[in-house]
């Protein structure tokens, strides 16, 4: 045989054996529908760290609801309803509530919680040095154990929004035997939620499995239940097909692909709502009639379009239309009408128009791009500033770029949410200036029962209030979009955080 | 005519005298060798320490986002470290690197020391791979091509391995994104499942990142091979084993080839230390969470420390195995190329 | 010139490289005055279109003509490619053909500084360089500028070092030749053909670099349009427009490749001994 036929067949015979080899072993990673076992991988991003005091990301609270569980919960519509804590009562002046915890609760290792635990937790993440909870959890004077399942927190003014505060990060009970290594909490969190972590490789995949122990097992009808991030939009339909996720979350450019593979595209409300950060201490930010041109300039509807494939509502202030805070009043503020805009910007002294930057991160270009096209019919000249992610996060606390394209997520508490957009320490209010009718505002309605009749009417105020005098400016709600196919089946469409009760991988 | 490459050691003379194999002359290289590779080593990462320094990034903003003031920063700041003189701090952490020690993340406080031992084997993998399929496939289009020389596969060969060298990895990745993603799904697109969950799947999942990452050394191997082999081949003791009436593959693969073999070899050698750390947009494009999307990943998020502990751990690489093939090369008496 | 008429004759292969060459430089030179249609008109309704006679590459994702873009975005990366390859240059090959008249230590030195400079990895240190210092495309290229010098450095010495030890210079400096003289006479006559060529391919390997560095994001000022920022969003819409990316990519490939293939002819056009090309130090 010839040296060069010889050598064709040693490589054909090769490549044949690898082939058989990689065909026989591993096929779809994510099996589904066995009898014994079922198993769903979730494309979602991993936290920044599994101790929810060291988290450093809102979205980590989808993640983090796996493994903990809240002292309440959130419903599909946003309102609070029992977690570990079965019933709450308030004091009569409202700076005290007491809540009474389900007694069959336990944490992944077997033992209860206890109101002792909750203690402890609250505690930590108030006072731990590097707790990114710390400003929440500033209400909170004293903590009193009144017995094995009843435990009194102590504010330091009347505050009804703390059941809902305490459904996100702030009120998740981590197992306090864990607290004596709390750093390693960051990769191995032990918590009394539906599930238990039990590998995680950063950046790469979290497993983790159900917790016989969580008080609403009956609901977990998952078994194995994975995250694995979506790194390429582009090739996460084709994942899923595959199978290698089961259910992903997916930009709106790849929503007709879904649909044309025939997956299940579950458009969710949720709290996301596409803003522009603004410093008003900054000229020419300080003047009202600035931004309002801008908003006039903006036609939120055609952004919708354009950028998001038609997925999303425009919007003028922080939340979604049907959301208990949000405030039909403000709805159309102000219309796309670019001749308002260039009058506006006369007035305020630009009769030529302005020249601004806006800075943004990478993945927002095609935003921003449109953005720029509308505002330069109102002779808005806007220079694109794209930023690392990084750069766009440390602004917050450096605030050195006054025009920012964010995102904001609205918080398990709508004054609480409030409190990040507007008040003195908050996040995103990159001018950290409170006008006092806006805290006064706040305050009433913090100080006002959430099942009172005029509560609703409070919120929308101090809303309205928010939107009308602070420079931050709001153009339309997103939704969570995750594609499935069709045997995996209850998926809802929780407002909040994602829940996985009642979701089953059929046959 | 002998057609040999400024990089290739002269073929040794059949029937020259054996070298004296004495022990000073092997230390003195060896020595001259380290001391080469730990200048270089301190260099570099002097360059990647100094860049860290200069991008003004704080622990405290990076690490607090929510509620940090500038009490926070400052304290941060002291905690870290970053409040000390350049020089001590530079010298803390190569102390450190020495013995594993690399700081932690200031984002996510997880030692950079376990961070990259997660990343390290996916990027080994993946460089694995490619050097695997660049060596198979360089050896044999180049053997093809050396005897087949001058005629249609010859030019053929030649041509793909131009087209090859040409095409830049990213491009290759997307190439195979869209035939196995869209056209054939035979191979996972993107992530990344550890051999001890599932060896079949971790090599399903190799194929095509290291499918993209081998054209350009597969290209580079095969066309030194040709060049080196063609002139192998013409040699004298060639023909004297043709007229042996040695048959033509014990020839090429007996003969020839052990000896052609150098400079692919050492052109591999070049190639193969690079793709530990550089395969940066192939594993962002295929989503693998090895050493290159750590780094980028953390660039973008002013996270200091992971970066500067990639680079070193990149750099020990390079430097290491530029110093193993200096020494191989030497011991086999070719001229001295630099520690990189 | 006459090392182009000379490269003109020697093939078929390298005349069509050099025509692309040419194409390219004027796209670099007068692109977005060439382009048929405005690059940033914005038309959302005719999104991600195949190619038509209206729009002969088609849309992007904001209804942009596809070709108009090509040509617009091509100035950006081929003079970031030029000036990171002019950097280069200058930053190695002076001290490289110094380095051959410098005593021992400092020679040892600054071997050492060029072998840290290849020890650092490419595409990840530029990454890191610019996304730490700033996301801008000056800071790309002065990174790849860098990087790309130790390339220089070693021919200038190595044609230098051979020039160095030939006698006509021994007899040039006993008869009173200053270093200057000498370099700029003889040495410069030993080393321009070496440095053409590897000017010649590190224009490549430069480009190349600034593809993946804007393709990751860096150095790209929205809405200009890069080759590598193109591909970079067409990734986002491969279901949509599977033959996106092969506009920016073939454009990039080519022009390497034309690149490339000019290098090798010049390398046998000039007698130059250089080795093989400035790939080592660029990886991707």
């Amino acid at each position: 045989m010839s040296p060069r036929s010889r050598l064709s067949l040693l490589a054909a015979s090769a490549a044949a054996a690898a082939l058989a080899l990689a065909g026989c072993a591993g096929s779809s990673p994510a099996p589904t529908g066995a009898a014994s076992s079922t198993s769903l991988t979730w494309g979602w991003a991993l936290p920044t760290s599994w101790d929810p005091v060291t988290s450093t990301a809102g979205w980590d609270t989808h993640a983090l609801a796996l493994v903990y569980d809240g002292l309440t919960q959130l419903d599909p519509d946003g309102e609070v309803v029992p977690g570990l804590a079965e019933s709450w009562d308030y004091s009569d002046d409202g700076t005290a509530v007491t809540f009474h915890l389900r007694e069959d609760a336990h944490f992944s290792d077997g033992t209860p919680v206890t109101a002792d635990a909750v203690k402890q937790n609250l505690e930590r993440g108030r006072d731990q040095e590097n707790s990114t909870l710390a400003g929440q959890l500033r209400i909170v004077v004293g903590v009193d154990v009144d017995d094995e399942h009843t435990v009194t927190v102590h504010l330091d003014q009347a505050d009804y929004q703390v059941p809902y505060l305490f459904a996100g990060k702030t009120g998740f009970i981590v197992n306090p035997a864990a607290f004596d290594d709390v750093a390693s909490l960051a990769t191995q969190p032990e918590g009394s939620g539906p599930f238990a972590l039990t590998e995680y490789v950063p950046n790469a995949r979290a497993d983790l499995e159900k917790n016989e122990d969580y008080w609403n097992a009956d609901h977990i009808f998952i078994d194995d239940f994975s995250i694995v991030p979506v790194t390429d939009p582009a090739t996460v339909v084709a994942g899923v097909d595959s199978g290698q996720w089961d259910v992903a979350i997916v930009p709106p450019s790849q929503v007709s692909q879904a649909e044309s593979a025939g997956l299940e595209v579950e458009t969710i409300k949720a709290l996301t709502v596409r803003a522009l950060d603004v410093n008003g201490t900054v000229a020419p930010f300080d003047d009202q009639r600035v931004l309002q041109a801008i908003s006039h300039a903006t036609d939120r509807q055609a952004l919708v379009d354009a950028a998001y494939f038609g997925q999303g509502t425009p919007n003028w202030q922080p939340f979604p239309e049907g959301y208990v805070a949000h405030s039909p009043e403000l709805d159309d503020l102000y219309p796309h009408d670019i001749d308002a805009a260039k009058k506006l910007l006369a007035d305020a002294g630009h009769p030529d128009g302005i020249e601004l930057t806006l800075s943004l991160t990478e993945d927002d270009t095609a935003l921003a791009e449109v953005l720029q096209a509308q505002w330069a019919k109102a002779g808005i000249d806007v220079t694109l500033n794209v930023l690392p992610s990084a750069a766009v996060a440390q602004n917050y606390v450096q605030r050195t770029l006054p025009f920012v394209l964010d995102s904001y997520s609205g918080r398990q508490s709508p004054l609480q949410g409030l409190e990040v957009l507007y008040g003195e320490e908050g996040l995103m209010n990159l001018g950290r200036q409170t006008p006092p009718e806006l805290t006064a505002a706040i305050d009433e309605a913090r100080a006002t029962p959430t099942d009172a009749a005029d509560y609703a009417e409070k919120i929308q105020n101090a809303v309205e209030v928010g939107v009308r005098l602070q420079p931050n400016t709001f153009l339309f709600s997103w939704p969570r979009i995750l594609v499935h196919p069709a045997h995996v089946t209850g998926i809802r469409h929780w407002l909040d955080v994602q829940r996985w009760e009642d979701v089953k991988v059929e046959g | 005519m002998t057609i040999v490459t400024a990089e290739a050691p002269p073929a040794p003379a059949i029937g020259a005298e054996p070298r004296v194999r004495s022990a000073v002359p092997v230390l003195r290289t060896v020595l001259a060798t380290l001391a080469t590779a730990v200048a270089v080593f301190l260099l570099a990462t002097f360059a990647t320490f100094a860049l860290g320094a200069a991008s003004g990034s704080n622990p405290a903003a990076v690490a607090l986002g929510e509620v940090a003031t500038q009490a926070d920063i400052d304290r941060l700041n002291h905690q870290f470290g970053l409040d000390r003189p350049f020089l001590v701090r530079y010298l803390d952490w190569i102390a450190g690197a020495v013995t594993g020690q690399l700081g932690t993340s200031w984002f996510t406080g997880i030692p950079v020391a376990d961070s990259i031992a997660q990343a390290f084997p996916v990027s080994l993998s993946i460089a694995a791979g490619a050097t695997i399929i660049a060596l198979v496939g360089g050896f044999a289009g180049g053997v093809l091509a050396a005897v087949t020389r001058g005629g249609v596969v010859d030019r053929l060969i030649t041509l793909l391995s131009t087209v090859a060298a040409t095409v830049p990895a990213f491009v290759a990745a997307i190439g195979l994104i869209l035939l196995f993603a869209y056209a054939i799904p035979l191979f996972p697109v993107a992530g990344y499942t550890p051999p001890d969950k599932s060896v079949g799947a971790w090599l399903l999942c190799l194929v095509l990142p290291s499918a993209a990452l081998s054209l350009d050394a597969g290209a580079d191997i095969a066309r030194q091979l040709r060049t080196s082999l063609v002139g192998t081949l013409g040699e004298n003791f060639i023909v004297g084993a043709r007229v042996h009436g040695l048959g033509p593959a014990r020839i090429v693969f007996r003969h020839a080839l052990p000896i052609a073999s150098g400079p692919a070899l050492s052109t591999l050698g070049v190639h193969a230390p690079r793709l530990v750390g550089g395969a940066v947009i192939t594993e962002v494009i295929f989503g693998m969470p090895g050493l290159g999307q750590l780094a980028n990943r953390s660039a973008l998020q002013g996270d200091v420390p992971v970066v500067q502990g990639v680079l070193l751990v990149t750099i020990a690489v390079i430097v290491a195995v530029g110093a193993v093939l200096n020494l191989v090369i030497s011991r086999a008496g070719g001229t001295e190329r630099s520690a990189a | 010139m006459n090392t182009v008429s000379r490269l003109w004759r020697s093939g078929w292969t390298v005349r069509l490289a050099l025509l692309i060459l040419l194409a390219v430089a004027t796209l670099a030179v007068a692109g977005p005055a060439i382009a048929p249609q405005d690059p940033l008109a914005q038309d959302a309704a005719s999104a991600l279109q195949e190619p038509s006679w209206a729009h002969l590459l088609g849309t992007d994702y904001l209804g942009r003509d596809v070709l108009s873009r090509l040509f617009a975005g091509a100035p950006a990366s081929l003079l970031s490619a030029l000036a990171a390859a002019a950097i280069g240059l200058v930053l190695g090959a002076l001290p490289g053909a110094l380095s051959a008249f410098v005593p021992r230590v400092g020679e040892w030195l600054a071997l050492r500084v060029v072998d840290a400079l290849l020890a650092l990895p490419f595409i990840l240190f530029a990454i890191v360089f610019a996304a730490l210092l700033g996301n801008g495309l000056p800071q790309a290229t002065l990174a790849i500028g860098i990087l790309v010098a130790p390339g220089f450095f070693r021919i200038a010495r190595a044609a230098t070092l051979r020039v160095r030890d030939s006698p006509y210079i021994d007899a040039a400096t006993y008869l009173g030749a200053s270093a200057w003289w000498v370099l700029s006479r003889h040495v410069w006559r030993q080393v321009a053909p070496n440095l053409v060529v590897a000017a010649v391919s590190a224009l490549g390997g430069a480009l190349l670099a600034v593809a993946s560095l804007t393709f990751l994001g860096i150095g790209v000022q929205p809405p200009a349009p890069t080759w590598g920022g193109m591909l970079s969003s067409d990734l986002g819409y491969l279901g949509q427009r599977p033959w996106g990316p092969l506009a920016p990519a073939l454009a990039i490939v080519v022009t390497v490749g034309a690149l490339n293939v000019v290098a090798d002819a010049a390398r046998d056009v000039l007698g130059a001994d250089a080795p093989a090309r400035q790939k080592e130090a660029v990886r991707v």
